[in-house]
């Protein structure tokens, strides 16, 4: 009894709700007491990680601090346990001599198959190292070690290390590892080579006017794309591996003296505290890092345009670009930004104003208007004109299902349409739509199965959801839409007006790293009410939005159109003359 | 996480036994609705009520599912239906045991009393409408002329030809009175509001089949042209029903019903509704018909707009209430039939005189009759004067309507003629003398 008291306490009574933000974003001014309070949470993280370190302490880890052997046949007996030599059918570990110093030396080289430069690998590092290494060389004072380096190796990117693990990191990453026996180091030698796509069009984010470029899967080609754009020195790219077995190389992009540095920080911790073996995709590192994962809105933007990942940079924003993906993710994210479209900053801003009410105009019609139908067919019939009543009563007459189950049926179809377009590309998605809507619209017509208003509807709802140009907002429209549809059929208008209400309070309540979802309409800030549904010209945009607490608030001058002051200037000037 | 689980559990279980308290019981599919589109109330047996509903087929009107489009035949689109009943809805619930879907008054357009009724007093029936959730305000009320069972008789004989749709129809013909002023806005929301005003007094649409059943049969003599001292009838001298017309349309919506409180009174034809209209302040635009104030049977037409509000006055001069009633028109020229050079700025005066003269006329004689025949403040004039009374009773013991009857009417009309149409001049027609002889 006393549970059941308590529960309906819970439920009725106002409580002051558990303060729930881990992270919130800081003024500049505090920014100081935000940090010391994120270095303390790192210790603990660092700390949490020293503990489970020493719990399961496995092989992987061990190599880690292991140090290179002087002997050579230690070093290669070592790298055979770990990379499971001969069973490992693509590592190539290669046995040679170095003559040195008129000394012959017993070396080897170790690498990947396929993932390593074969060409680099034979001209830069083995012919040197064997026939070369007969060469005349001036200076014969020096160590070997130094000597190898500096006169034998002639590659350019090349690392000496002693720790065995930074080794097999690289090696794992296509690069390729030298040990020469009397040398208690190693020579880890970036060799990538492995087989790529180009630098092809976005596929996902196609626009008429802007660039055609999208990010590829090779990370150094991503990041370089971005850095292509920006052409700043003050943009970092700092690197970061994610997946405690995987080490899959993340660069975090951001702009050094405009990005506030707690929201840096913070998606430096949130990388860094991921506890996963491997990561294949910024799409679960998404879901590894956005704040609220029951929430239906994606909270992170994924594009793979990288002249919106450098707009979006410029703004104040933190980019991750990860090896192996070909989109980026930029985060905070508010509702606005996944309302707009790569190309709304390139078109003219009168062009643009109309597009973003045709979108506002989808979004309305893919999430409510198979609800809306619901309602007013099942509870206010005296909202509709009596002709249109009359034509949706006619077309009905002979349907022999309720309209929620009829809308549900079409609805389904219509999911399916979609799911099979995707999975079957090429030339068979064209077939399937033919198939799909005018055959089965059509056919269901006839059956008298739905009734043709219907179709119609759905069809609108189908083609509303495809001009989202976020593929997860509408993901998640398309899933709210059942929702919508639910609600309706139990309480008309009131229901919709209810769901509206709750997944209202829901988005307000919501924050992407640090800021609130809804900002700046959410949360008022300071910004340009209207300015976040159309689009005001270029030159009125003086600052970066206010709700990411930037280091620099402006981005232009007042005044950035000067010439036409110049203009006018000159027209006074001669005027003035002329008067002389 | 057991705790939380627990939680969730009971919300949704809440939410859910909250749906079966909700309103998902008066979940009605469209198709399980019969929609009236009118519905006809006439004096039945004794004390009960005869109740007419026109009920639309939506096969007939849409064309049913496969498309068929209009091709139905002769078929009626509508399906009519008459019973009597001591109440509005006991009989609705009477119908549902023959018609097979329930009934939904959410979509009548027109609501038709016959004029014995509404000389009886229609007040019942009027606060019995305003109280069921169903009924629009936006449905016009309409008041069948003559003795017997005329509203069932109206309804049965609303046949359009031009809509398959009978509430398009209605809609229609009673939105009309924009570009003809030959009706007036009755609906039942204003019926309502002025039926329980101090001041105004409610209207209504009048309505009637046709006379005429054949055009040998076309006489003129129902017009009110002679009350009015003309020698010949304009447009507007004539009430629904005895319109000098035959042909496929039986019905007519013509001049409108006075009320005093709830009970008819009277009725004005065309000609004086449109008046009403003007003094209202809702006449939109329509031709009317001038006699030429220099060619004697020739007529001089005009459209003619309501440029400006009306300004009502009223002032207390003794007991006797003084009206005042200032309009502003403007107007297009139409047509001349003598031809007279009315459109150059000389002449132009004596045409704007002799239209005001004409509107003004036709105005007191209206208001005159509302005050001295009727005894109706039907324009409500006596919302100007209640500002003048410091408390509700002192304005309730004024006793308005009774002083309505003794009151003085002053009407001012302003007619400014705009524009000659596409012509400057007219150019007379060039034959030989004789032929014109």
């Amino acid at each position: 009894m006393a549970d059941f008291k308590n529960i309906l306490k819970y439920l009725f009574l106002y409580h002051e709700p558990d303060i729930q933000e881990e992270f919130i974003l800081k003024e500049k001014e505090s920014e100081k007491a935000g940090k010391e309070k994120t270095s303390e949470r790192r210790k603990e993280i660092s700390e949490d990680k020293q503990k489970t370190d020493n719990k399961s302490k496995t092989s992987k880890e061990s190599h880690e601090s292991k140090l290179i052997s002087k002997n050579l046949t230690d070093n290669i007996e070592y790298l055979k346990k770990v990379y499971s030599i001969p069973t490992n059918g693509d590592i190539v570990l290669r046995e040679f001599e170095i003559v040195a110093k008129d000394k012959t030396i017993p070396a080897c080289i170790i690498f990947y198959d396929g993932m390593t430069d074969r060409t680099i690998i034979d001209l830069a590092i083995l012919q040197p190292l064997m026939l070369l290494s007969n060469l005349e060389v001036k200076d014969k004072g020096k160590e070997l070690l130094e000597y190898i380096s500096k006169h034998l190796l002639v590659h350019n990117q090349i690392q000496i290390t002693q720790n065995m693990g930074k080794v097999i990191e690289d090696i794992n990453y296509g690069g390729c590892g030298v040990f020469i026996d009397g040398i208690d180091a190693a020579f880890a030698c970036d060799v990538k080579g492995w087989e790529h796509r180009g630098v092809d069009k976005p596929e996902t984010e196609s626009v008429v006017r802007g660039p055609q470029e999208g990010f590829t899967e090779t990370l150094r080609t991503n990041t370089a794309l971005v850095r292509k754009i920006l052409k700043d020195e003050e943009l970092v790219v700092e690197d970061v591996s994610v997946g405690k077995r995987s080490k899959t190389p993340c660069s975090i992009l951001y702009i050094k003296d405009i990005v506030n540095d707690s929201l840096v920080e913070e998606v430096r911790r949130r990388l860094k505290g991921i506890k996963v073996d491997y990561i294949f995709d910024t799409g679960d590192l998404e879901q590894y890092l956005e704040d609220n994962p029951f929430m239906t809105t994606p909270q992170i933007i994924a594009t793979e345009r990288p002249d919106r990942v450098a707009n979006a940079l410029t703004e104040g924003k933190v980019a991750v670009v990860m090896s192996g993906s070909p989109f980026a993710l930029v985060m905070p994210t508010t509702n606005i930004d996944l309302l707009q479209s790569a190309e709304d900053t390139y078109l003219r801003f009168p062009y643009v104003n109309l597009i973003r009410i045709v979108r506002m105009v989808a979004i309305f019609v893919s999430l409510l208007l198979p609800g809306l139908y619901v309602a007013i067919t099942n509870f206010h019939h005296e909202m509709i004109p009596t002709d249109l009543l009359l034509a949706i009563e006619a077309s009905r007459e002979k349907v022999p299902f309720p309209s929620v189950v009829e809308i549900l049926i079409m609805e389904f179809a219509f999911e399916l349409i979609v799911e099979a377009g995707i999975r079957r590309p090429g030339q068979l998605g064209p077939t399937l739509g033919i198939i799909g809507a005018l055959i089965l619209g059509q056919a269901a017509v006839a059956a008298n199965i739905v009734s043709p208003i219907l179709i119609i509807i759905v069809a609108v709802t189908g083609i509303g959801s495809f001009s989202i140009p976020n593929f997860g907002l509408g993901l998640s429209f398309r899933l709210l839409r059942f929702i919508f549809i639910f609600l309706a059929s139990v309480a008309g208008f009131l229901g919709i007006s209810l769901g509206l209400f709750m997944y209202g309070i829901w988005s307000c309540s919501v924050k992407s790293f640090g800021v609130p979802f809804m900002a700046p309409t959410g949360p008022k800030t300071y910004s340009n009410f209207l300015e976040q549904f159309v689009r005001s010209p270029i030159w009125k945009k003086e600052k970066r939005p206010d709700y990411l607490n930037v280091k620099k608030v402006h981005k232009q001058a007042k005044i950035s159109r000067q010439w036409s002051q110049d203009n006018k200037k000159k027209d006074k000037q001669q005027k003035y003359e002329i008067q002389k | 996480m057991k705790n939380k689980i627990r939680k969730f559990c009971i919300l949704l279980s809440i939410f859910i036994i909250c749906q079966f308290t909700s309103g998902c019981y008066d979940s009605r599919e469209i198709d399980e609705l019969a929609y009236p589109i009118a519905i006809g109330f006439d004096k039945g047996e004794g004390k009960f009520l005869r109740m007419s509903l026109q009920i639309a087929v939506p096969t007939k009107v849409a064309g049913g599912g496969e498309g068929g489009g209009g091709g139905e035949g002769g078929q009626s689109s509508v399906s009519i239906t008459t019973l009597e009943t001591p109440t509005i809805y006991s009989g609705l619930n009477m119908i549902n045991t023959y018609v097979s879907k329930q009934i939904n008054l959410s979509h009548v357009k027109a609501i038709v009393f016959s004029e014995e009724l509404a000389r009886e007093g229609i007040e019942k029936y009027i606060n019995a409408l305003m109280r069921g959730r169903e009924f629009r305000g936006t449905a016009y009320v309409l008041v069948a002329k003559g003795s017997g069972n005329t509203a069932e008789k109206f309804i049965r004989e609303v046949k359009p030809e031009l809509e398959s749709n009978p509430a398009k129809y209605y809609e229609m013909v009673l939105n009309a009175y924009g570009y003809t002023g030959f009706t007036a806005e009755a609906k039942l929301i204003s019926f309502y509001r002025n039926m329980t005003s101090y001041t105004t007094q409610p209207v209504a649409v009048l309505a009637n089949v046709s006379e005429f059943e054949d055009s040998d049969d076309i006489t003129l003599e129902y017009s009110t042209y002679k009350q009015k001292g003309r020698d010949y009838p304009l447009p507007g001298d004539y009430t629904a029903g005895n319109m000098p017309k035959v042909g496929n349309i039986k019905t007519e919506v013509m001049g409108m019903a006075v009320f005093d409180g709830a009970r008819m009174v009277g009725e004005l034809d065309g000609e004086e509704t449109s008046y009403y209209l003007m003094v209202e302040g809702k006449y939109g635009y329509s031709y009317v018909t001038i006699p030429d104030p220099q060619a004697k049977d020739m007529f001089v037409l005009l459209n003619l707009k309501q440029s400006r509000k009306p300004k009502k006055r009223v002032e207390m001069v003794g007991d006797k209430p003084q009206i005042y009633i200032d309009i502003k028109l403007e107007a297009d020229i139409l047509s001349i039939q003598s031809g007279i050079n009315y459109e150059s700025i000389e002449k132009i005066g004596i045409l704007e005189k002799a239209t005001e003269e004409f509107v003004k006329t036709g105005i007191e004689r209206m208001v005159k009759r509302t005050v001295e025949e009727f005894g109706s403040d039907t324009f409500g004039i006596g919302e100007s004067i209640k500002k003048k009374f410091l408390t509700w009773d002192q304005w309730v013991a004024f006793n308005w309507k009774e002083k309505y009857r003794h009151s003085n009417i002053n009407v001012n009309v302003d007619v400014k003629i705009r524009r000659p149409g596409q012509k400057i001049k007219t150019v007379p027609a060039h034959g030989s003398e004789k032929e014109e002889k």
